[in-house]
């Protein structure tokens, strides 16, 4: 393993290699930075040029825009109090205090630094943790395998934020757009309208093009800009590229062991299907809050509370690939499209995936490993442009987005009834999101829609129609009782003690 | 007391129809379990009605909820009512964009396109007709020969370019 995955570092010493992380990780800045745009919808604009390119260039490119994507998001949450991504929301807090304070290039360096540590954490992680646990879901069978799609189901509809009701019907529109098209165990059609082109199914293409490029693009339209560009308070300031390497005093109070835990909260996080970054950055915020001897300056400018949000959510990224890779279970947007790139180049995630495969998979490893060192550099060679990265004209954006998108579904089916499909997927989120039903669980619908089906129709024939197949198995008694466990501790409890404390307010 | 109908409220309705329309397809399929085994319907089933009861669920809700304030129109855009006419110009020229890339090729598509789209954000943010038509030209002729040297030289992928 060790020497395939030295391999995976040579292989960016190609220069072709290269460029397109270097590539990849400038997309994800730009568009993890710019508010409105994500590293969700920079991979989603990827996913057709992959087409053309090599396997490992691909997955290259892919861990570069994930680990950019994640990290630029506080860089419009530092200087203009607007996260580019949902994964800076929580920096903002801190970061932007600091920057109305005069501190914001500290803020940006500090920012960058933890996103680094998080990330070589997070990517140390999954390298040690990749092959065992696929050693271990080998031994899953079809049962377990169903409680395992299940428990990623309900996780990611319980984690995404409003309504849960609206989450579960999200989900369940995504879970039925996946059944249009050949039934996957027998020869019949289904939900076709007697259209040629529906039997083939809805493509993956479409749908992420669809959910996330078109759909964005239709909500910006309605936005007027002066609402979407703040005033950069960041103009004023000319900083020197030597002002963004963190002071000494501000190291000492955010502590190796803060960024640590932080980072390892990260990665578990990211683990756990429809974790995120946003919620990991959460939770380690949390925690360094409970055990800071300052809880005080928090949300006033804590280095602190900063770093423990920036180190967690670029370490998710590590943390994320490994269910992904090792059972073909993608816990959030980003690694749904980076299964649909694995799935273009015919490597079907799973446990079997990183064994013949490795050599394949080992340069996008040493991709993450490398991308996070970039994320420190990145600050010293480009902080100051950072500062004025929100300030692109939308109409170039928008119109450039637009285009890419809809012109890479053909490229990628020649099918213009595709771009309809996409067109029609991207209207039906854009009122789905508009009306707070998320779209993220509709992505996972459509992804593990087909793994779902079939599992749970192959477990009930074995069976014989009998349910308690489910409670048979250890493994699949383990996954239900997590699934129930996640529901009730992310979502009945904390209901529960909000009622009984507004219930104390009322007495 | 009658209730004034919001978006939410029929939104969900047309997520009603989609699922009848989704559920219409059911009746030419066997029923589950009618061979001894789950069958193509037993999923398809399951979520049909499961979306019909959250629904119906989010539709009691709304009801029951307080009558939403309208929102007050905002004079931040050129363009009045933007919330409305900007996500409907969208879909109309991308449905227009389809269109003229099937009769026409990707050269007259991509250019009109990206030039209308450049000119709705443009003019949406600065209310200047001169200055947004200058920067949408320009943008779309960036964007078009990008475009075309991306998918058709860089990766080889073929586009129909002049249909005409």
């Amino acid at each position: 393993m060790f020497g395939q995955l030295a391999d995976g570092f040579l292989a960016l010493t190609d220069p072709v290699t290269f460029l397109y992380l270097i590539g990849g990780f400038l997309l994800g800045i730009v568009f993890g930075a710019i508010p409105g745009l994500t590293a969700t919808l920079a991979i989603a604009l990827l996913l057709p040029f992959t087409f053309g390119m090599k396997v490992a260039d691909a997955l290259v490119m892919v861990a570069g825009i994930y680990m950019a994507g994640i990290y630029a998001g506080s860089i419009t949450g530092i200087t203009l109090n607007i996260p580019g991504a949902p994964s800076g929301a929580i920096t903002t807090i801190e970061g932007n205090a600091l920057m109305r304070r005069g501190e914001g290039v500290q803020a940006l360096g500090v920012s960058a630094l933890s996103s680094a540590i998080g990330g070589l954490i997070g990517t140390v992680v999954l390298i040690s943790l990749a092959q065992p646990v696929s050693s271990l879901a080998l031994l899953f069978r079809t049962p377990d395998k169903f409680s395992l799609v299940l428990l990623a189901v309900v996780t990611v509809a319980i984690v995404s934020q409003g309504s849960l009701l609206k989450s579960a019907v999200a989900m369940a529109i995504g879970l039925m757009i996946s059944t249009v098209g050949m039934d996957p165990m027998a020869p019949v059609g289904r939900f076709d309208f007697g259209s040629y082109h529906l039997i083939e199914g809805v493509g993956l293409l479409p749908a992420v093009i669809g959910l996330f490029a078109i759909c964005e693009m239709i909500a910006q339209s309605g936005i007027p800009a002066k609402l979407v560009q703040g005033v950069s308070a960041a103009q004023a300031a000319r900083p020197r590229r030597r002002d963004f390497i963190p002071r000494r005093e501000h190291l000492r109070q955010i502590g190796v062991l803060n960024s640590v835990k932080s980072s390892v909260i990260g990665v578990v996080i990211g683990m756990l299907p429809g974790g995120g970054a946003s919620m990991a950055s959460f939770i380690a915020y949390a925690d360094a809050k409970r055990g800071s001897k300052h809880p005080e300056q928090y949300g006033k400018g804590s280095y602190e509370g900063l770093a423990a949000s920036e180190s967690a959510n670029n370490a998710m990224c590590g943390g994320a690939v490994i269910p992904l890779l090792t059972m073909g279970i993608p816990g959030d947007a980003v690694t749904a499209i980076i299964f649909g790139v694995l799935l273009i180049h015919g490597l079907v995630p799973g446990p079997a995936l990183l064994g013949a495969n490795f050599p394949l998979i080992a340069p996008m490893f040493a991709a993450l490993f490398v991308a996070s060192i970039f994320v420190f550099l990145s600050v010293l060679a480009f902080g100051p442009v950072y500062l004025r990265l929100s300030q692109i004209n939308r109409g170039f954006l928008y119109a450039f987005i637009g285009l890419i998108s809809l012109v890479g579904v053909y490229a990628s089916s020649f099918s213009i009834f595709q771009m309809w499909m996409a067109l029609a997927i991207g209207v039906l989120a854009y009122f789905l999101r508009r009306f707070g039903y998320p779209v993220v669980p509709a992505l996972m619908g459509v992804i593990l829609g087909p793994y779902f089906e079939e599992f749970l129709r192959r477990s009930l024939i074995v069976s014989e129609g009998d349910p308690t197949i489910f409670l048979r198995s250890p493994a699949s008694v383990i996954l239900l009782l997590m699934t129930a466990a996640f529901v009730w501790f992310l979502r009945i409890r904390p209901a529960r003690l909000a009622a009984a404390a507004q219930k104390g307010e009322g007495a | 007391m009658t209730r004034r109908i919001t978006g939410q409220v029929l939104f969900a309705f047309v997520l009603l129809g989609m699922n009848t329309v989704y559920a219409s397809q059911l009746l030419a399929m066997p029923l589950p379990f009618a061979t001894g085994e789950p069958g193509p319907a037993f999923m398809p089933v399951l979520l049909c009605g499961f979306v019909y009861l959250g629904v119906l669920k989010i539709l009691v809700d709304e009801f029951r909820s307080p009558e939403p304030v309208p929102d007050t129109e905002r004079a931040l855009s050129a363009i009045p009512r933007l919330g409305i006419v900007g996500p409907l110009a969208a879909i109309a020229l991308i449905s227009l964009f389809v269109i003229v890339f099937f009769y026409a090729g990707y050269i007259v598509a991509a250019a009109l396109y990206t030039f209308a789209i450049a000119l709705f954000f443009n003019y949406e943010q600065s209310g200047s007709w001169g200055r947004s038509v200058l920067f949408a030209v320009v943008t779309s002729a960036a964007i078009t020969a990008f475009g075309w040297l991306f998918f058709v030289k860089l990766f080889g992928l073929y586009l129909p370019m002049w249909e005409l």
